[in-house]
């Protein structure tokens, strides 16, 4: 028995069977692959989500820290940042001195590489030790980090007591305010 | 002349089988491309969603360890600070000592504090006064002690005590911190 298919059937098969073809070629070469790229990207995408949430709290738990600590030590922070200025020393301190001169303000070496420091020379008198003891006190609330230096020299003068001594005053260098 | 009882209809190429198969294949790879389409379009979307995380993420970073370098100074302010206002509170607390350790007996000239060291100038009525009761304390403290005595009008002695210390940790050693 012969079968016979006419042309068009002939024609409308070889169509069916060209778009079959590039309908499973398509949906196999191009989109399942696309597919997978999205799920990936779409999982990539939240991993860097979540670890941007991570980020986000460290940063925040940071940065109330830093505030905290800007909080607690901003007498000190200051301190460090103020420049030297004689005048307002010679007014904040002349309550624990008969006189309070002050002389030769020179630069010295950095102190831990982030400190620059001044060395600041004294000369005073003072009615009895009390009022240098309390002048130490003193320069521990000041408005700037000074350390009181050896060498000290008291020396009696009738009813009073010349003293002199050395103070270093503490800034913050210059090139570490440029860091900050 | 005719041969044919009916009229003729027109043959076309397109016939309705093939306008099915068309039909049917249009929606298909309408449909396929409209999801390749969107998962395009989502895949461009999640690598700028990419980009803009990455970036913010650099972001962070860096404001993250810019703060840590700011609470690290900070830190390092504050224990300066603290080293510091220590130091003056022993100074005071060395200076209050010595002139608690003078008896009264004996008065003192003159003083010099020293980083190493103290020199005493002043005046004793007998040099057993100065033996017993100043030089005593002085030893204890001191590591070399050398005393000089010189005759007054009045009978009485004028004296220099020079002291020195070799050990680092005594009260009259300036921390050698600076000098680093």
């Amino acid at each position: 028995m012969k079968i016979k298919i006419s042309r068009p059937n002939i024609f409308l098969i070889a169509i069916s069977t060209f778009l079959l073809i590039f309908v499973v070629l398509f949906s196999f070469l191009v989109l399942i692959p696309k597919g997978k790229e999205y799920r990936v990207q779409r999982l990539d995408v939240k991993k860097l989500n979540s670890e941007l949430r991570q980020y986000q709290d460290y940063n925040d738990e940071i940065l109330s820290k830093l505030k905290e600590l800007q909080k607690k030590n901003r007498h000190t922070i200051t301190a460090f940042e103020n420049i030297f200025n004689p005048d307002r020393f010679e007014k904040q301190n002349k309550k624990y001195f008969l006189s309070l001169k002050l002389s030769k303000i020179q630069r010295t070496k950095k102190y831990e590489e982030s400190f620059d420091t001044y060395e600041v020379n004294t000369t005073s008198k003072i009615s009895s030790p009390e009022s240098f003891y309390n002048f130490l006190d003193s320069i521990n609330k000041s408005d700037w980090i000074i350390s009181v230096n050896f060498p000290i020299h008291f020396k009696r003068d009738k009813d009073v007591i010349s003293s002199s001594f050395t103070m270093k005053v503490y800034v913050v260098s210059k090139d570490t305010k440029k860091i900050k | 002349m005719s041969y044919s009882y009916i009229k003729p209809r027109k043959k076309s190429a397109i016939t309705v089988e093939l306008k099915f198969v068309f039909v049917f294949f249009g929606v298909t790879i309408f449909m396929l491309f409209s999801v390749y389409g969107f998962l395009s379009f989502k895949g461009y979307r999640f690598s700028k969603e990419s980009e803009r995380i990455i970036s913010k993420q650099k972001h962070l970073e860096n404001s993250i360890s810019k703060m840590k370098e700011q609470i690290a100074f900070i830190e390092k302010e504050s224990m300066v600070a603290e080293q510091i206002h220590t130091k003056n509170s022993v100074l005071k607390d060395s200076i209050s000592n010595l002139f608690d350790l003078i008896p009264q007996r004996i008065t003192l000239s003159e003083a010099k504090l020293l980083k190493n060291g103290l020199i005493l100038y002043g005046i004793t009525p007998t040099k057993d006064v100065y033996n017993f009761m100043l030089q005593a304390p002085l030893r204890s403290i001191f590591t070399k002690t050398y005393s000089s005595f010189y005759p007054e009008k009045n009978g009485w002695l004028r004296f220099v005590s020079t002291n020195y210390v070799e050990v680092e940790n005594d009260m009259f050693v300036e921390e050698n911190t600076d000098e680093n």
